[in-house]
């Protein structure tokens, strides 16, 4: 440079900020910029199903008629899933149980251990899964065995005869 | 902050001397747009090539979501476009961008034909670039019948149709396009091996050449 070969020129100020610099921010600000504008949406994308609230509908799960009060029965019904683009009618089982005065408790058929399909023993008036030896009660208490919580609930009603499963 | 990350760095590994070298170089004032505002013709394949960078990130998202099957293509788009946050967003980056790149592609070699920089001893980075030509038709060919809907569906009936007018061996090559006699599943997963692995692949290294070459030989001179 021609100025700092000149005697008569002062010395240059350190905290000033040097052209150069300052061009160089304004590149890195514009590349920031660009790269955000880019970014959100590539982050939004990536991460939408997580984002996303689980739509949730009643399943018509047929009609309770027939059904004992206090006799669990396991139905077997169809739900409606969506699975990414994939829209399909999947077979879904739960176990029904009656109760006094038209309520109905509706149970995952999932033992709460690993998973296993369970099964009502008349005799014992108790779930009993196979795989563990979990045992449950007709409320859906731990009676005995490796279960960690009691059965599973889905939320569910009967409309004119007709139960209905909430799935999602 | 930032200088200090630097120059850690750099006092372990060096890189001051290969950054200068490769983004830190002066720009000759025939072609400084702030000299001469006309000199933004030089702009053209820096911005082709600002334009691939959009199209390789937004494809690689694209590829989370995307299914190159029949049965899943066309649904696996709809879901992309109209259900994913900003799905719109990324899939409309790379629609637009297939576009922009060709029309960046073009100016870019007119600016070079018109200005006889193809000319000694630049003839090899010329034909390097009509490589990279082929190669943005061959992506937009390819990535045309990846959404599996009508237009694309018969867009590339007819462009693997063309192929096939080729004197004795057309048949052969619409065979190997199509992977059939029909339009159908080998040909959509061909075309999307094509777009993602085997055309991206051929680009950066001809990109690579094409950048090594121009910075050997530097910009040709002023008209």
């Amino acid at each position: 440079m021609h100025s700092s070969l000149n005697p008569q020129s002062p010395p240059p100020d350190p905290t000033l900020v040097s052209r150069r610099r300052f061009l160089g921010f304004g590149i890195g600000a514009i590349g920031a910029l660009i790269a955000s504008a880019l970014g959100i949406p590539l982050v939004g994308y990536a991460i939408s199903p997580a984002l996303k609230k689980k739509k949730e509908d009643w399943a018509e799960a047929g009609s309770v008629a027939g059904f004992q009060p206090l006799q669990p029965k396991k139905i077997e019904y169809s739900a409606f899933r969506k699975d990414g683009w994939i829209e399909e009618t999947v077979k879904k089982s739960a176990w029904v149980i009656l109760r006094d005065g038209g309520d109905v408790t509706v149970y995952d058929p999932r033992c709460t251990h690993l998973g296993c399909a369970y099964r009502w023993d008349e005799s014992r008036k108790s779930f009993l899964c196979p795989c563990h030896d979990g045992v449950f009660d007709i409320n859906g208490k731990v009676v005995s065995g490796p279960p960690p919580r009691p059965l599973d609930r889905l939320q569910a009603k009967i409309e004119s005869g007709k139960l209905f499963i909430m799935e999602g | 902050m930032l200088d200090r990350a630097y120059q850690w760095i750099d006092d372990r590994l060096g890189i001051d001397p290969i950054i200068r070298d490769v983004v830190d170089h002066p720009v000759p004032e025939h072609v400084n747009p702030a000299i001469h505002p006309r000199s933004i013709v030089y702009c053209f394949g820096g911005l082709t090539f600002f334009i691939f960078t959009l199209l390789i990130t937004t494809g690689i998202f694209l590829t989370m979501y995307y299914v190159p099957t029949p049965d899943h293509a066309y649904d696996s788009v709809r879901y992309i476009t109209d259900e994913l946050t900003l799905g719109s967003i990324v899939r409309g980056i790379h629609h637009w961008s297939a576009s922009g790149i060709v029309i960046m592609v073009v100016l870019h070699m007119l600016r070079v034909y018109a200005q006889g920089a193809y000319k000694a001893p630049r003839e090899m980075n010329w034909m390097v670039g009509v490589g990279l030509l082929m190669v943005v038709m061959g992506f937009g060919f390819t990535g045309y019948l990846l959404p599996w809907d009508q237009k694309a569906y018969w867009a590339t009936t007819v462009g693997t149709k063309m192929a096939s007018q080729v004197p004795v061996v057309g048949h052969y090559l619409l065979l190997i396009l199509r992977g059939g006699e029909d339009l159908g599943a080998v040909t959509l997963a061909r075309f999307y091996s094509f777009h993602i692995w085997f055309l991206p692949g051929a680009a950066v290294t001809l990109l690579g050449l094409h950048f090594l070459m121009v910075r050997r030989q530097g910009i040709s001179g002023p008209l």
